[in-house]
């Protein structure tokens, strides 16, 4: 057994890239990690692959995808879909595998072409089962828990709006970000209504991207880098509000069980964390996850945000690279492009959006399925070794 | 999209039933079920309760952007349904109907009504949609 280390991380611009094929988009990734690894990989290092990604285009897109993208032909590439968690379990199996001593230079790589999509999201979650949330689309899924906690808790529709003006900030200061304006607390509340209580402005675009990460053994590690990052801790759970627990219709239990695996794994809580990528697939979201990670106390998310904890600034801060809010949200892109961006700020590499020295970092997927029943949820905790 | 998926659960749909964990009480709706979803006995008893037509909801959304041949806003809601009997509600999603968005909140009592949801192609699929009681209507 050896512990997992990130030792390279590529990044493409995300966006609504019309003139780039799904095929392109992987391609892109590949060579910016290639690029991107300190003393440089050659890829016939690479002994094993996770591709992750929902495949929402629908081009049959298994792990041969990726070695047509990559020449990777011999290696074993293992396609990984589970909902918006897709990218972050690709990257758990990855550091498994390598942890296990089985694979020994991994690449994980996540991509989604959102854009060639002529139905998309809306239309696949109106599928027609009965008692299985008919026309229940993404933003009414988090939107219920956005209706239950206002109801529930102290919590305001002020605060919840502050959540996206925080993200959109912040990705106009990252490059890689899909929308890059500001917006404020006004024009979250005015902006058109998709499913109230949540707003446009409350929701993340729709945003082709890719990513790519390199996971090594700590043997190995200092081939790559000297400056690797040790992956800590992993966990991965489901659930669903048919369980009747209360809890499940302000928040999302799946979380509170995967970080609380990914926790134990690494022998750090919540108050270890100095920064964290999670999932802001709307606004509300960001919300619950700072309860559900243990960032504050259930019930007081709102006034997590509100005191400025999770800003730029805070002593918490949350979504420096701008969230999927602003971002963008390639769903099997995101898991991925979120190890990069908290790999970048525990090396000191994150510009503009750099937080103070961070030791550890956090990376969280929420996503759902089975016609908007189920949840499920992968965190993954990495350290400065 | 039609065929022999909505005759799986076709007398649950139609009438209510749901089934209830034996080992800790949670209830299945509409699915009948050998496993549980909360406690994971396996195989699990399940014994058949009968839903009562009056829930309550639990929390909500207003719908405004769906494919065209769905009506917006459309009120879509996660519903309890209590037991005829002792026991625990089924919980599940319910489409509001003939109700102002104004008498929507959580902890609003609502009343099962019999409707067509969709039409499978062929033939239109029967199942229940929630709206509050007309007589606690002003
Ligand atoms: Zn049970």
């Amino acid at each position: 057994m050896t512990d997992p280390h990130v030792v390279g991380a590529g990044m493409i611009d995300f966006g609504e890239l019309y003139e780039q094929s799904f095929d392109d988009l992987l391609e892109s990734a590949y060579l910016s990690l290639i690029e991107n690894v300190d003393k440089g990989v050659d890829p016939s290092d690479i002994d094993a692959a996770w591709y992750g990604t929902i495949d929402i285009a629908n081009e049959g897109s298994s792990g041969s995808a990726v070695a047509h993208a990559t020449g990777l032909f011999e290696t074993p590439i293992t396609r990984v879909e589970n909902a918006c968690a897709t990218g972050s379990d690709a990257f758990r199996n990855a550091a498994q595998a390598v942890k296990a001593g089985d694979a020994e230079v991994a690449l994980v790589i996540g991509a989604e072409k959102m854009t060639d999509s002529t139905e998309g999201l809306i239309a696949s979650a109106a599928l027609e089962r009965l008692w299985r949330g008919r026309g229940v689309t993404m933003p009414a899924y988090f939107g219920m828990r956005a209706t239950r906690h206002l109801e529930e808790y102290e919590t305001t529709r002020e605060q919840i709006a502050e959540i996206s003006v925080k993200n959109h900030e912040n990705g106009t200061k990252y490059p890689h970000a899909h929308q890059q304006f500001e917006c404020s607390v006004e024009d979250v509340k005015e902006s058109p209504t998709v499913s109230y209580p949540l707003n446009l402005y409350d929701c993340c675009p729709v945003t082709d991207g890719a990513s790519a990460v390199l996971v090594t053994s700590e043997d190995r590690a200092r081939e790559f880098t000297d400056d690797p990052i040790r992956v800590a801790g992993y966990g991965l759970a489901s659930d669903t509000f048919q369980r009747g627990a209360p809890e499940a219709l302000t928040n999302f239990p799946a979380t509170r069980q995967a970080s609380s695996q990914a926790y134990e794994r690494a022998g750090l809580g919540p108050e270890d964390v100095d920064v964290a990528e999670v999932h802001d697939c709307f606004s509300i979201t960001e919300l619950i996850t700072y309860e559900d990670l243990g960032f504050c106390e259930e019930g007081k998310g709102g006034q997590f945000v509100e005191e400025g904890r999770p800003h730029l600034d805070g002593d918490k801060p949350v979504n420096p690279s701008g969230g999927l809010l602003s971002k963008g949200h390639p769903i099997g892109a995101t898991g991925v492009a979120q190890i990069a961006e908290i790999f970048e700020q525990l090396r000191g590499e994150a510009g503009a959006v750099q937080v103070d020295e961070p030791e550890v970092g956090l990376q969280h997927n929420i996503g759902i399925g089975r016609n908007a029943t189920g949840a499920v949820s992968c965190v993954n905790v990495l350290e400065r070794p | 999209m039609s065929g022999p998926r909505y005759e799986r659960t076709r007398r649950q749909d139609q009438h209510l039933i749901g089934f209830e964990c034996q080992a800790c009480g949670w209830v299945s709706f509409p699915e009948e079920k050998r496993t549980c979803k909360r406690c994971g006995d396996a195989p699990a008893e399940m014994t058949e309760v009968q839903l009562q037509e009056r829930g309550e909801i639990q929390t909500f959304v207003v719908q405004q952007y769906l494919p065209d041949d769905i009506e917006t806003p459309q009120p879509v809601a996660i519903v309890d349904l209590p037991q005829a009997g002792e026991g625990e509600p089924a919980r599940a999603y319910g489409l509001l109907t003939e109700t102002d968005l104004e008498e929507i909140d959580v902890g609003t009592e609502v009343v099962a009504r019999f409707r067509e949801l969709f039409s499978d192609g062929e033939r239109p699929i029967n199942s229940f949609k929630f709206s509050v009681p007309r007589e606690e209507k002003a």
